[in-house]
């Protein structure tokens, strides 16, 4: 079946597979931890948050938005509140304090 | 699938050896952690989310989570340490794995157990048979799995582990806290009452639930007084209270030790898992952030 939803959440999935590679190459190539951190935090959620939309757009049911939707959010807001607090705990004295 | 599953397996396996040979702690648990998440993925392959959910509630995030506490505690691994250890430890592991695959290779197809969980099914009160024969069909199991649970509470207890003193984590972590606290006890609560239908049940909701108290504890914004530890400790024990007292309950109405009442059996379960889920959550809280009012890291 090649319907409209099921065209575009493969695409969606396979742009944030993408997203995600490029955060594990970055992952494995870039020199130091920040550099690292920067890929990681944004590649993940933008990667996570297109396979969920693609997800959503696959199965098409209130039902399974929901959680996926708790999912994108609370990937995305703990990805972004520990890459701070590892972030934080190499600059001196804990952050600009 | 099957290339999925030959990379989940040697994923296992490569972050197992990687937890093992890691010569510093934090690695090595974080190694840990990561294995737990991919064997919960692999349970999902395995037609087991009731153990996939545990494993990730419990065995890589809480388990991880005090793991990484003892790290901290125990402070850098010496060098040399545990070299001795390594041959009779790699000995004893191979011989409880080949065992393992023996007792697999050997054993008869599993079709006792499930035909049978599924004819009495109806009679249980709950439509997961995971839910079915762990509160009632081997309810006897499962409270003697919490009072293992009380004895390990009771042991730190004694042994008087320091109070965890939470070093300030900055402004960014509020925000988290207070979108991930109410959202763990919704979840929980979801997780709990689920459980009679559907993957779910009483360990995941109270470790789930655990996660979202810890997240406050560790930013700093649950209230962490003696009477506070007091209260969680009686919270703590008074899961095993509450299906002592549901096991001496059913025996006096229907005569039989935790054989509920007729058409009565999911209140009972439910009831018993919501306190078996609280008390689970602060049993769990208590593991990790200790006892004692003693300052240390």
């Amino acid at each position: 079946m090649t319907t409209l939803p099921s065209v575009l959440g493969t695409g969606l999935i396979a742009a944030g597979v993408g997203f995600l590679a490029v955060a594990a190459i970055g992952f494995w190539r870039l020199p130091d931890l920040l550099s690292r951190l920067h890929v990681l935090t944004k590649a993940d959620t933008a990667g996570l948050s297109l396979v969920a939309l693609g997800a959503a757009c696959l199965t098409g049911t209130p039902a399974s938005i929901l959680p996926l939707g708790l999912c994108v959010l609370l990937t995305a807001i703990s990805g972004a509140t520990v890459g701070h607090l590892v972030a934080r705990s190499v600059t001196p004295r804990g952050g600009r304090s | 699938m099957i290339a999925f599953d030959l990379a989940l397996a040697a994923g296992i396996l490569l972050c197992a050896v990687s937890a093992l040979t890691r010569r510093d702690r934090t690695a090595s648990v974080a190694a840990f952690m990561v294995l737990g998440l991919l064997v919960a993925l692999s349970w999902v392959r395995l037609a087991a989310p009731d153990v996939a959910l545990a494993e990730a509630a419990i065995g890589a995030g809480l388990t991880g989570a005090l793991f990484l506490r003892a790290a901290r505690r125990l402070g850098p691994l010496r060098p040399a340490a545990g070299r001795t250890l390594a041959v009779p430890a790699a000995l004893v592991a191979s011989g409880l794995g080949g065992g393992l695959a023996w007792v697999f290779a050997s054993a008869s197809p599993p079709a006792i157990y499930a035909p049978l969980v599924a004819a009495s099914l109806p009679e249980s009160g709950v439509s997961n048979p995971v839910t079915a024969v762990l509160l009632n069909f081997r309810a006897w199991d499962t409270l003697l799995e919490i009072a293992v649970l009380v004895v390990a509470l009771l042991v730190a207890n004694l042994l008087g582990s320091r109070r965890l003193v939470p070093v300030s984590l900055g402004e960014m972590t509020l925000p988290f806290a207070r979108i991930v606290a109410p959202i763990s006890i919704l979840l929980a609560g979801h997780l709990l009452w689920q459980g009679s239908s559907a993957p779910g049940g009483a360990f995941q909701a109270g470790a789930v639930l655990a996660g979202g108290l810890l997240a406050l504890v560790l930013a700093g914004l649950a209230p962490t007084g003696t009477l506070v530890v007091r209260g969680a400790l009686i919270a703590g024990l008074s899961g095993l209270a509450v299906f002592l007292i549901a096991a001496l309950g059913s025996e006096a109405l229907t005569g039989s030790l935790l054989g509920y009442p007729n058409r009565a059996e999911k209140v009972w379960i439910v009831a018993i898992e919501a306190a078996l889920t609280l008390s689970i959550a602060a049993t769990l809280c208590l593991l990790f952030t200790g006892f004692e009012k003693r300052k240390t890291s």
